[in-house]
């Protein structure tokens, strides 16, 4: 008999309507078949169907099974089809009545009958919500995820008994109740807060001039100066995750599996910081089906690169594209995917390959010729894209001891409310324009309007060009950093002190 | 790049040399080596006492070897002094290929750069103890160990410098710094007189510190006095004022472009 269950396949960041078709056939030889482009973990399913049946103390059918996954021309991948196929197959050997209405069945199999978390189940909700599918069959583990879209009813299955007999209609599974966001997104702790940073206010400062600009930022000092636990400390300075945002970034986690278990939507701004040895593919993203790459598990967060001089030539030049455009798009065979990469990037690196040129301490065991290579590789066009540069010192720990009775610094929550002030003035000066969400994000025929300099403000930054020899490119990031801080400041015209402070974090060339 | 492959090589006492051999250039030279991982205070106390050598006429001789010694050659030339460059390799052999640019000018500012070795010999882990047999032998005037590790040939040159009876002579640097050891050692065993000032070197008069002539704003001479004592951090002179990071970033921007102050690796120092 055949059976047709609905399921759903994952490309991109988008869920698709897959059918799963299932035939059991009485006649012909026995055996177990699936067709339509499935992939390695996708054919797997049989032998994990087969055992959590007959563990469901279903008697599997010595008959001819085929299943079809259509469209067969979308290669599909995971193992959430355990879940529709084994449901087509009860259905066809009459053990169960399918609903009546359309339902999505997705989920992995555990030998025993459970159910497994599985990847991509807030994309599943979404699709369902856009077809206007009333309910959706999923693992209680991740059920969560689907709980946030109103309108359709989300049942968790904990394993196939309980699912036989809600179908069977002897014990019906309670629907999950619908998640408000507003509840989930509001009262966030940062993970790392300011104040736990002693010492270090200049670098501190420097990263809330980047929060609130939208500004990259690149740190340089000695092993142990506090690097990265400064960048931790990123997320929970930035604005609060905004519902819209809210929603994408869990897009991404969901299909990445990075929702823990009775997670649902993703409220903490998200913070990655990839080993040094990431492929570019790891980074950026690809594979044969289109995977999305640490930057856009950054997206509308944090992305640390440490030791940024280590990264591969390759994967740092790969880096340009979704630093100017904010996506990063992957072209395939079977057809290209965009994947969102709106992230701040901070990147840090020691002062040569040892860490400890410059320190009077501990002696840098470098040659000049090691040096001289390391600092080459934090020239390039990358280091274009960096708004704020700035020198971590080491911080005498003799004098840390002394100040840590004194102020215990500001708190994330105090940092957090100038930022989300400076955001807002960005917001509504840049109403019109498209594209431009904040200073960082200004061209150059932007600052005219945007960038008022004060007389005084010019004449020094005229000064500073001619007595640091700075660059156009310097000159004209130094106004948008300068912005930023006379934002900071609630100004409106960029005075020649906001100028001067911006100058502290200029690059500085040897 | 090669340049200097246009003057050609010529022989006088058993040496090989590139340039215009003159006696003059022997007459008063001081020699000035030290560590090739030269610190900013090396880098500092060279340009602070190279115009004073030149304005009386010293040769400056050094190793031709980065750090210490480069920038002895570089300052020199800079001034308008003449110096001489002891390689330890053969003429034709670069050790350091940053120092390409450094041989031409060294020539076409009328100095020397000599070496006993044959043009093309390479340069082995002997030859540099040997080669500072000869730039020891060359000083009229003494030699100046700028900073120095505590095994490093600028202490096989002072020895060997002492065994020739020249005068020894060692600038003194901070306890904890790891390149002035040798120095400070030098200084301790009473094997090199302390230099702390050109007089030093020259005898004659002790020069007074010059007074600041330029503007200066309150907050801005309370940094200045500050770092006179010991470069610091913006974070830390913030504290010690009990001003905000903010405040004292621009202050000190505004320090550098009056040439006051620069900055390195987030420390603030006074200018030199």
């Amino acid at each position: 008999m055949l059976t047709k269950v609905n399921s759903v396949a994952n490309y991109g960041l988008k869920a698709v309507d897959v059918d799963v078709e299932v035939n059991v056939a009485e006649r012909g030889f026995p055996g177990f078949g699936i067709v339509g482009l499935s992939s390695k973990s996708a054919e797997e399913a049989k032998e994990r169907i087969k055992t959590a049946l007959i563990n469901s103390d279903v008697e599997f059918p010595t008959a001819k099974i085929t299943v079809n996954l259509a469209p067969a021309d979308l290669p599909k991948d995971g193992s959430g089809y355990d879940l529709p196929i084994a449901v087509g197959i009860l259905a066809s050997i009459g053990e169960i009545n399918l609903p009546k209405e359309k339902s999505y069945f997705y989920g992995e199999l555990s030998l025993d009958g459970s159910l497994r978390h599985t990847k991509g189940i807030f994309l599943l909700a979404v699709l369902a919500k856009e077809q206007g599918v009333k309910s959706i069959f999923v693992p209680r583990l991740c059920a969560n995820e689907a709980c946030v879209i109103e309108g359709i009813k989300v049942f968790p299955v904990d394993n196939l008994r309980s699912l036989i007999r809600h179908l069977k209609g002897d014990k019906p599974i309670e629907p999950l109740a619908f998640i408000n966001t507003d509840d989930v997104l509001g009262d966030i702790h940062p993970d790392f807060d300011f104040s736990e940073v002693l010492g270090q206010e200049m670098a501190k400062r420097a990263l809330e001039i980047a929060a609130a600009g939208g500004h990259n930022i690149f740190l340089m000092g000695p092993p142990g100066s506090g690097k990265t636990m400064l960048s931790r400390a990123i997320p929970g300075i930035l604005p609060d995750l905004t519902e819209r945002e809210s929603l994408e970034v869990t897009k991404i986690f969901s299909i990445t599996g990075n929702i823990p278990a009775g997670g649902s939507l993703v409220r903490h701004r998200p913070f990655r910081s990839p080993h040094h040895t990431t492929s570019m593919v790891g980074l950026i993203g690809g594979g044969s089906i289109p995977h999305p790459g640490e930057v856009s598990m950054a997206h509308r967060g944090v992305l640390f690169l440490d030791e940024f001089p280590e990264f591969g030539r390759n994967s740092l030049e790969a880096l340009r594209q979704p630093l100017e455009d904010g996506n990063v798009t992957i072209s395939r065979s079977a057809g290209s995917i965009s994947f969102p990469a709106q992230f701040m990037l901070v990147a840090a690196a020691n002062p040569c390959p040892c860490g400890f040129l410059g320190d009077l301490k501990k002696e840098c065991k470098c040659n000049v010729h090691q040096i001289l290579n390391y600092q080459k590789k934090l020239s390039g066009p990358i280091m274009d894209r960096i708004d704020l540069h700035l020198n971590v010192p080491a911080v005498d720990v003799n004098k840390l001891m002394l100040d840590s009775n004194k102020s215990q610094g500001e708190t994330s929550a105090t940092v957090k409310i100038r930022v989300r002030k400076a955001r807002e003035i960005q917001r509504s000066r840049f109403d019109k324009i498209s594209g431009v969400h904040c200073n960082a994000d200004m061209k150059n025929s932007h600052l005219k309007d945007f960038a008022k300099l004060s007389t005084e403000a010019n004449l020094f930054l005229k000064q500073a060009v001619n007595k640091f020899s700075l660059s156009a490119r310097t000159y004209f990031r130094l106004i948008k950093v300068a912005r930023t801080i006379a934002d900071l400041a609630e100004a409106e015209v960029i005075s020649d002190k906001h100028v001067a402070e911006a100058l502290q974090y200029r690059v500085r060339s040897e | 790049m090669h340049e200097w492959k246009k003057w050609p090589i010529k022989q006088q006492d058993k040496l090989f040399y590139r340039g215009e051999w003159n006696e003059e250039l022997f007459k008063k030279t001081l020699v000035v080596v030290g560590s090739r991982r030269m610190t900013r205070y090396g880098r500092e106390m060279v340009a602070k006492f190279m115009p004073d050598f030149v304005a009386n006429e010293f040769t400056i001789i050094s190793g031709f070897m980065y750090g210490v010694d480069t920038e002895a050659h570089r300052q020199c030339i800079e001034m308008g002094g003449k110096t001489i460059a002891v390689l330890g390799s053969g003429l034709n052999y670069l050790t350091t290929i940053d120092n390409d640019g450094l041989y031409t000018k060294i020539l076409e500012s009328g100095g020397l750069v000599i070496s006993e070795y044959e043009p093309e010999f390479k340069a082995t882990v002997w030859t540099f103890p040997q080669r500072n047999k000869i730039v020891a032998r060359l000083a009229t005037e003494g030699i100046l160990v700028v900073e120095a590790g505590l095994k490093s040939g600028s202490l096989i040159t002072a020895r060997l410098g002492k065994e020739m009876n020249k005068a020894v002579y060692a600038l003194p640097g901070p306890i904890n710094s790891i390149s002035s050891e040798g120095c400070n050692w030098l200084i301790k065993t009473g094997a090199a007189k302390i230099v702390t000032e050109i007089g030093d070197i020259i005898g004659g008069v002790v020069k007074q510190d010059k007074l600041f002539e330029i503007d200066l704003t309150n907050e801005e001479n309370i940094i200045y006095q500050l770092l006179k004592a010991e470069p610091m951090t913006v974070d830390e002179i913030a504290k010690t004022m009990d001003r905000t990071v903010v405040d004292i970033s621009s202050l000190i921007t505004t320090m550098s472009m009056k040439n006051l102050v620069n900055e390195e690796m987030g420390k603030v120092y006074l200018a030199a």
